[in-house]
C-alpha cells in the first residue's frame, strides 16, 4: 500500500480503538504519523510499536495551549504537516434528564472544540503544504439521534456542520475537510454502551448490531475510508460526511 | 495530481458491467476499474461505440443495452455472465439530462427521462442483485445518482427528482440484500465536463440567464474532474469499503456543504 507515501499525520485520540487503527492505516500507506492522546504512555507506546518515524504526544484537546504544542512538535519533527485525523472524542450514555452541566460541556469541549482546536492550529502548516486534508470523526448520530444520545449526538451533528463549513473557507488554500461517520464499532467506547443502551432498549446489544449492521464496524473498516478521504485520490471531495455503517442509516426501521 | 494506486485496491478476477460506459463518467469508471485488473463489459445504447471503448480495454467485452428495457438488461447480465463467469461488481450509470421549466415539460420528456434515469437504474440493480445471488457473489453495487438528488435545480425538474429517487431505490436495495453480503451505495456527483453537462450548458445560460462556467467556480473550485469520481467508485467496488452500503458518497468539490 503506498496510498499516503510520505505524508506527515497528526492523529488524535490515537493510543486505542479507532484513532489507533487510523494511525496503523496511515503507516501502512507510507504517511509518518503523530499519535496524539491524553493517554500520553500508550501513545508513545503506540508509535514506538509502529516505528517508521512515528512519534507519540501527550495532549489534553481541552487545552489550547497543548493542542498548539502538539501540532509544533509534530510540524518541526515532520517538516510539515500533510494530514489531519480528529478522532479524539468520548461519549457519555445517560437520559438527557441525568446529565449534568460539566457532562455535556465537558463533550462538547472534547468532540467539538477539540476538533476546532487542531484544526485552528494546523491550518498554517496544511495550507503550506498545498494538497493537504483534514478528516474529522463524525458518527451515525451525525445524523441522527438516540436514546441517551442527546449530548454525544449534538456533539457529532456539530462536528458535520463544523466540517461543513471550514471546508468552504479553507478550499482556496488547498486544504480539504471531511468526515466519517462510523456505526456501532469494536471498540471499548461503543462497548461501554452495550450495557446502558440494553437497560432501555426491548433487545439485547448484540440483536441490535445484528438488526441494523449486520456486524459492528471493525476499526480498520473505519480507517479504510479514512485513509481514502486522507489521500490525494479524493482530491475532488471536501465538506462531505463518509458513512460506514453497514446501511444502518439507510434503513427507515 | 497523481493517482496512486495500492495493493488493497486490486480488482484483479472481478468482472464488471457499467451502463452508459462508452463515454462520460461511465467510460472513466470502466477505465480505472480495467486498469486495477478487472474484467469490465463495456455497454451503452449504440454497439458501435460500445465496442469501440470496450477495444482500448484489456480483456473488455462490449453489449449493446437499452437500459429502458427489462429484456435488454436481462440480456446484458446473461451476456456478463456466459462470457465471464459471473458479476462482480454492477454499475447504473446510463442516464440522460434535458432542460425544460416545470411549467413547460411536456409529460412525454419526464417520462422519457424517468424511464432511462430510474427505470433502467432499478433494472439494473434489480438483475445485477439476481446473478449475484444466485451464484452467491458477495458483489458490489453502485448507482449513479447527482448532487441534484439533495436539492432543487432549475430547469431539472425532472433529472433532479430521477436522481433523488436513484438514492433512495439505493437504500431499500441495501437493506434487503445485506443479508446476501450484497453492497449497495450511489455515487453524488456534482458537474463534470462531461457531454451530459456541456450539451445542456448554453440552454441553461440563455433560459436562466446565469453564466453556468462561474457558478461552478464559486460553488465547486472548478468543474469536476471525472477520473475523482472513478477513484469512489473503484474504492467502493472493492474490499476497502467492506462495511459501507446504503450510503451516499458525494463527489463535489464542496458545493453541497455551503449554503451559499
Amino acid at each position: 500500500m503506498n496510498d499516503l507515501q510520505d505524508r506527515r499525520a497528526i492523529v488524535t485520540g490515537a493510543a486505542q480503538g479507532i484513532g489507533l487503527a487510523i494511525a496503523k492505516r496511515l503507516v501502512a500507506g507510507g504517511a509518518r504519523v503523530a499519535l496524539v492522546d491524553i493517554n500520553g504512555g500508550g501513545a508513545e507506546a503506540a508509535a514506538a510499536e509502529l516505528g517508521g518515524g512515528c512519534i507519540g504526544l501527550t495532549c489534553d484537546v481541552r487545552s489550547t495551549e497543548q493542542v498548539n504544542a502538539s501540532v509544533a512538535t509534530a510540524t518541526e519533527a515532520f517538516g510539515g504537516l500533510d494530514l489531519l485525523v480528529n478522532n479524539a472524542g468520548i461519549e457519555i450514555a445517560k437520559p438527557v434528564t441525568e446529565l449534568t452541566d460539566d457532562d455535556f460541556i465537558s463533550i462538547l469541549d472534547i468532540n467539538v472544540v477539540g476538533t476546532f482546536r487542531f484544526t485552528r492550529a494546523a491550518v498554517p502548516a496544511l495550507a503550506a503544504a498545498g494538497g493537504s486534508s483534514i478528516v474529522n470523526l463524525g458518527s451515525i448520530a451525525s445524523v441522527a439521534g438516540g436514546p441517551l444520545l442527546s449530548s454525544y449526538s449534538a456533539s457529532k451533528g456539530a462536528v458535520l456542520r463544523f466540517t461543513e463549513s471550514a471546508a468552504i473557507e479553507l478550499r482556496g488554500a488547498g486544504i480539504r475537510v471531511n468526515a466519517v461517520c462510523p456505526g456501532l464499532a469494536d471498540t471499548p467506547m461503543a462497548a461501554r454502551l452495550a450495557a446502558p443502551l440494553e437497560a432501555v432498549a426491548p433487545i439485547t446489544f448484540e440483536e441490535l448490531v445484528a438488526v441494523k449492521q449486520g456486524r459492528l464496524a471493525a476499526p480498520e473498516d473505519v480507517a479504510e475510508t479514512v485513509a481514502f478521504l486522507a489521500s490525494q485520490n479524493s482530491s475532488f471531495i471536501t465538506g462531505s460526511h463518509y458513512l460506514v455503517d453497514g446501511g444502518l442509516t439507510a434503513s427507515l426501521i | 495530481m497523481t493517482n496512486i494506486t495500492t495493493q488493497d485496491d486490486s480488482l484483479a478476477g472481478k468482472v464488471a458491467v457499467i451502463t452508459g460506459s462508452a463515454r462520460g463518467i461511465g467510460l472513466a469508471i470502466a477505465t480505472k476499474y480495467a486498469a486495477l485488473g478487472a474484467t469490465v463489459v463495456i455497454s451503452d445504447l449504440d454497439a458501435d461505440s460500445s465496442a469501440a471503448a470496450a477495444g482500448q480495454l484489456s480483456g473488455a467485452s462490449s453489449f449493446a443495452c437499452d437500459v429502458r428495457s427489462e429484456d435488454s438488461v436481462a440480456a446484458l447480465i446473461d451476456h456478463a455472465v456466459s462470457m465471464h463467469g459471473k458479476v462482480d461488481i454492477v454499475v447504473a450509470n446510463a442516464g440522460i439530462a434535458t432542460l425544460a421549466p416545470v411549467t413547460e415539460m411536456p409529460l412525454g420528456q419526464w417520462r422519457n427521462l424517468m424511464s432511462i434515469n430510474l427505470d433502467g437504474a432499478f433494472l439494473t440493480v434489480k438483475h445485477g442483485a439476481r446473478a449475484m445471488s444466485a451464484a452467491g457473489t458477495k458483489g458490489s453495487i453502485i448507482t449513479i445518482g447527482s448532487i441534484t438528488a439533495t436539492a432543487g435545480t432549475p430547469l431539472l425538474a425532472h433529472y433532479s427528482a430521477s436522481k433523488a429517487a436513484v438514492v433512495n431505490l439505493t437504500k431499500t436495495a441495501a437493506i434487503e440484500l445485506r443479508p446476501k453480503g450484497i453492497r449497495v451505495n450511489s455515487i453524488l456527483p456534482g458537474f463534470a465536463e462531461t457531454v451530459l453537462v456541456t450539451a445542456n450548458r448554453q440552454q441553461f445560460v440563455d433560459m436562466l440567464g446565469v453564466d453556468f462556467d462561474e457558478v461552478m467556480a464559486m460553488r465547486q473550485g472548478g468543474y469536476l474532474n471525472i477520473d475523482d469520481l472513478a477513484e469512489v467508485a473503484a474504492f467502493l467496488a472493492g474490499d476497502r469499503s467492506a462495511f459501507c452500503t446504503g450510503s451516499e458518497y458525494v463527489v463535489d468539490g464542496g458545493l453541497t456543504a455551503s449554503l451559499m
